[in-house]
């Protein structure tokens, strides 16, 4: 029960979640997506300016490269082939060697092609040895453009040369060929980096590599070709733009491509897209955390406001199961300030108020008891009617006639039923004439008439109720007498000023009137015979018009000094077929007297 | 275009989360051994380079790398022994040095570097300089390109020279190729060779003696272990004989020798560190190319010519030098 009043409603932590995260996460999901596009965009382009940058300037280091080697050629082919120039051209090329350490040897060719001088840092320098040159492909190149720049090749497979020939100004200075060992390239290449790991890479025009910062590479000769030629190719695609692709080894690279002038090498620069991309993968990392961190705390949001919420909802439920089993007096203490605390209070009103409305309709239930149910709903609403004053009432007494010896004779089931039908018959004259019972008290019955509730002409509904009483009474009788009991009733009416009110204590409460004219009617029922209505001079004065009524001369009554005229109903006013013949012995017992007070 | 940005976008956001994933080539903690081999005797040149190549690549002796030393001065025989007993598993790699190579054809499950002055391909480890295909890899000196290159060079500096004492251990590989080579060069230049061999150290003296009586007025010394072990003695021989000597490497210059030329073999050494390293990393030997080395000394020690009384201002050597010894 504990437990099960600690955890959030499933539903309502779900929505509230929901809701939270929409209103959380979301926006910050759209954020770091947009901040990634447009971070991505920007690297994009800076990426493509600092690799274009990179291999330019290493194309321009390149380009310096075989410019010095074609510019330190042109030095040996300043001289023409003259008989004095012969020591010249025997040492020159001895210096090169010595000058620049990527030419591996040289060949100093005149004008006729012929090859004159050849000198080599590994094989055996050449001195006249006049092979006839005139048809290499260098010599022709070299004549016809100046410069002339072989094809790449691997020498034993493995390292990458190439062969440069420069022509002389002078078509007498003939022509110098150099092989040139491209290995030392790798100086001018290994020291360029493009960030931490960005390198170049520098491939022919075929697609042969001739540098990486991975020697190795390049000494495998042709077996790197397929990696090298991919990237080349996808590089050629694009039109020397950046690209993302594969390099060698399957790693993601961006590279861009840019063209050395005068060999026709390619120099591409290549950046590894794990750092190219560092700094958006690290927002992205960034914001993956934030949107955990995110999603926790909505998480816990969420918990925590539908738990802040099922707490006073439980409670609500909880008061109104309370309240719907009857406990009024139950209270549901919620502070949170807010609307729940306002519902809440009302719950409390609503408990309150049906409280107030239970007891109500518990008092009317109790006034229900000596007033018609009608009679009752009127003095509920008004409580005033019920309070103590003075008040002309028409008080009605009746009384069974040889009750006390029926009762001494009779089983008690048979005086409880005969009672039963006495009472059920006199409620039902009383509750139609909306008159107020009093009292049952054996077998004798007060009511009042013009109390609480007044009423035009009481003393006329009197005569009628008592009339009505008479009747209803006179027809048990008449099947008493059928199973062997003989009783009567008679009926005492009396008008006068009397005190009425409620009078009790805690739980009991009745209502009562105490005066002259209680006591009369308590008197002329007391002297009425069986199926008689005896009736007081003003009761009598103001029924007379309406009723046949017989005066029966001045009687003494108890009680009081001087006698006093009573009047009876006429028989005639009495339902016929309501009498019955053979009640004679009829007990005239003021058995109501006790009911008004002692003091009479 | 746009689209093609699009979908790179997209790759680098997908790429972006599988980055955890992406294990870092992590440098373990893990110790190296290596085991050295070499027909030389210490102090070892050569070691002392391979060395300050692992160190500059971040190898720290005795943290996370160490070195099993095995030395047979001039006797390549003595390594087979050492050789046969290696198991898979006891080292993660080997370097054997000049003609140690020669010992270990035999290895095949252990990651190979040689520096070797013959050609490795006639020497059976690798198929090809580009792609060696085996467990072995590493630098060849191009000692038979050389070879012809040196008498040239000694004759350069000594135009008088005419016969030619020529030094060589007949138990170095490629040695008789090296002799064709030599003798070749010798012929076309005018100069008679005359071949002194011996095998091993033991028989050094006695080709000592044998140089000494052949009449010649210049020596040539194959570079190899035997002759670097005694590299002084043979230059003090040449100068005591008024030889000028040709040697291969620097090394014997500095020792007397007149001239040398050659690769530098430290700074090869020195280089093979960094394919150790990538082999130690996992890289396969079979797809590192034999490097040949591109740069070549020409080394000249004044002190000995003028020992020997020459005068090297007027030949085309002394510019041509890249060391110069005074």
């Amino acid at each position: 029960m504990r437990s099960n009043r600690l955890r959030p409603r499933g539903s309502l932590f779900i929505k509230y979640f929901v809701t939270l995260f929409i209103v959380v996460v979301v926006p910050l999901i759209f954020g770091a997506v947009g901040e990634a596009w447009f971070g991505y965009r920007d690297q994009w382009h800076r990426l493509d300016e600092v690799l274009q940058a990179e291999a330019r300037s290493a194309a321009g280091k390149i380009q310096t490269f075989t410019d010095g080697i074609r510019d330190q050629l042109g030095w040996v082919v300043q001289f023409p082939w003259t008989q004095d120039e012969v020591d010249r051209h025997r040492i020159d090329p001895l210096r090169l060697l010595q000058q620049v350490p990527a030419i591996a040897s040289i060949t100093l060719v005149d004008q006729t092609g012929t090859e004159r001088v050849f000198a080599s840092r590994l094989r055996l320098n050449r001195i006249g040895r006049g092979l006839d040159m005139s048809t290499d492909p260098a010599i022709l190149g070299a004549r016809a453009n100046k410069v002339w720049y072989g094809a790449v090749r691997y020498q034993r497979d493995s390292e990458p040369y190439m062969k440069i020939a420069v022509a002389g100004n002078l078509a007498a200075a003939g022509v110098a060929v150099a092989d040139v060992n491209l290995k030392l390239i790798r100086d001018v290449v290994a020291a360029i980096k493009i960030g931490k790991t960005g390198y170049i890479i520098v491939v022919d025009g075929s697609g042969r590599l001739i540098a990486h910062p991975d020697m190795s590479l390049v000494l495998r000769g042709v077996a790197s070709a397929y990696d090298i030629n991919r990237l080349n190719n996808s590089l050629n695609a694009t039109n020397g733009a950046a690209v993302v692709t594969t390099a060698d080894g399957g790693e993601s690279v961006v590279a861009v491509s840019v063209s050395v002038g005068d060999p026709g090498w390619n120099v591409i620069a290549v950046q590894p897209i794990s750092e190219a991309f560092e700094l958006i993968r690290a927002a992205l990392w960034r914001f993956l955390i934030l949107v955990a961190i995110g999603t926790l705390i909505t998480l816990a949001l969420a918990y925590w406001l539908a738990n802040r919420m099922s707490g006073p909802i439980r409670q609500l439920e909880d008061g109104a199961k309370r309240i719907g089993a009857g406990q009024f007096d139950h209270r549901i203490a919620i502070s949170s300030g807010d609307e729940l605390e306002q519902l809440a209070r009302r719950f409390n009103g609503m408990a309150e108020e049906l409280a107030t409305s239970q007891q109500k309709s518990e008092r009317i239930n109790r006034l229900k008891r000596f007033l018609a149910p009608q009679v009752a709903e009127l003095v509920e609403h008004s409580d005033e009617l019920l309070d103590g004053q003075k008040r002309e009432v028409v008080a009605i007494f009746g009384d069974l006639r040889g009750f006390t010896s029926f009762s001494a004779r009779a089983e008690p089931d048979q005086i409880m039923a005969a009672l039963r039908e006495y009472y059920e018959a006199v409620g039902a004259a009383i509750t139609r004439h909306e008159a107020t019972l009093i009292q049952f008290a054996g077998d004798g019955v007060m009511v009042l008439v013009n109390a609480p509730i007044e009423c035009e002409n009481p003393a006329h509904r009197a005569v009628l109720l008592a009339i009505d009483l008479q009747a209803a009474v006179q027809r048990l009788a008449s099947s008493w007498s059928a199973k062997g009991y003989a009783m009567g009733f008679g009926v005492g009416i009396a008008m006068g000023p009397a005190t009425v009110g409620t009078v009790g204590y805690e739980g009991r409460l009745d209502y009562t009137a105490v005066g002259n004219a209680v006591n009369l009617a308590s008197r002329l029922c007391a002297s009425a015979d069986d199926a008689q209505i005896l009736l007081d001079p003003i009761v009598a004065k103001q029924a007379k018009d309406s009723f046949a009524l017989v005066s029966l001369g001045e009687r003494i009554i108890k009680g009081y000094d001087r006698s006093l005229e009573v009047f009876a109903v006429a028989h005639s006013e009495i339902p016929a077929e309501s009498f019955d013949s053979g009640v004679q012995s009829v007990e005239l017992q003021p058995n109501l007297v006790s009911i008004v007070g002692p003091d009479l | 275009m746009a689209q093609m940005r699009r979908r790179d976008f997209i790759a680098l956001v997908g790429g972006a989360m599988a980055w955890p994933l992406v294990v870092r080539a992590q440098e373990a903690t893990r110790l190296y051994r290596i085991l050295w081999v070499s027909t030389q005797s210490q102090p070892d040149p050569f070691l002392d380079g391979f060395r300050e190549g692992l160190r500059a690549k971040g190898y720290v002796e005795g943290k996370n790398v160490v070195f099993e030393l095995h030395y047979a001065p001039g006797d390549p025989h003595a390594l087979h022994q050492i050789v046969s007993e290696l198991k898979h598993g006891d080292i993660d790699l080997a370097v054997s040095s000049g003609p140690a190579t020669r010992a270990m054809i035999a290895v095949t499950d252990v990651p190979v570097l040689f520096a070797l002055s013959g050609d490795p391909i006639a020497l059976g480890v690798v198929k090809s300089l580009a792609q060696p295909g085996t467990n072995f890899t590493g630098a060849t000196f191009l000692s038979l390109d050389l070879a012809g290159k040196r008498v040239e060079l000694l004759k350069d500096a000594y135009p008088e020279l005419r016969r030619l004492a020529v030094l060589s251990n007949t138990d170095h590989p490629g040695e008789q190729s090296e002799w064709q080579a030599t003798q070749q060069a010798s012929r076309g230049l005018g100069i008679e060779p005359v071949y002194v061999p011996f095998f091993g150290a033991n028989e050094i003296d006695d080709a000592l003696t044998t140089a000494a009586s052949s009449h010649a007025d210049g020596i040539i010394v194959f570079p190899e272990p035997v002759t670097l072990v005694n590299r002084t003695r043979i230059a003090e021989f040449a100068v005591a004989h008024r030889m000028p000597s040709m040697f291969g490497w620097s090394e014997y210059c500095e020792a007397g020798g007149l001239l040398s030329y050659g690769a530098n073999q430290r700074a090869t050494y020195f280089w093979l560190a960094s394919y150790a390293d990538r082999i130690l990393r996992g890289e396969s030997p079979a797809a590192l190319p034999v490097v040949q080395p591109e740069k070549f000394e020409l080394a000249v020690n004044l002190k000995t010519a003028k020992l020997l009384g020459m005068d090297l201002n007027i030949s085309s050597i002394l510019f041509r030098a890249t060391k110069v010894i005074q």
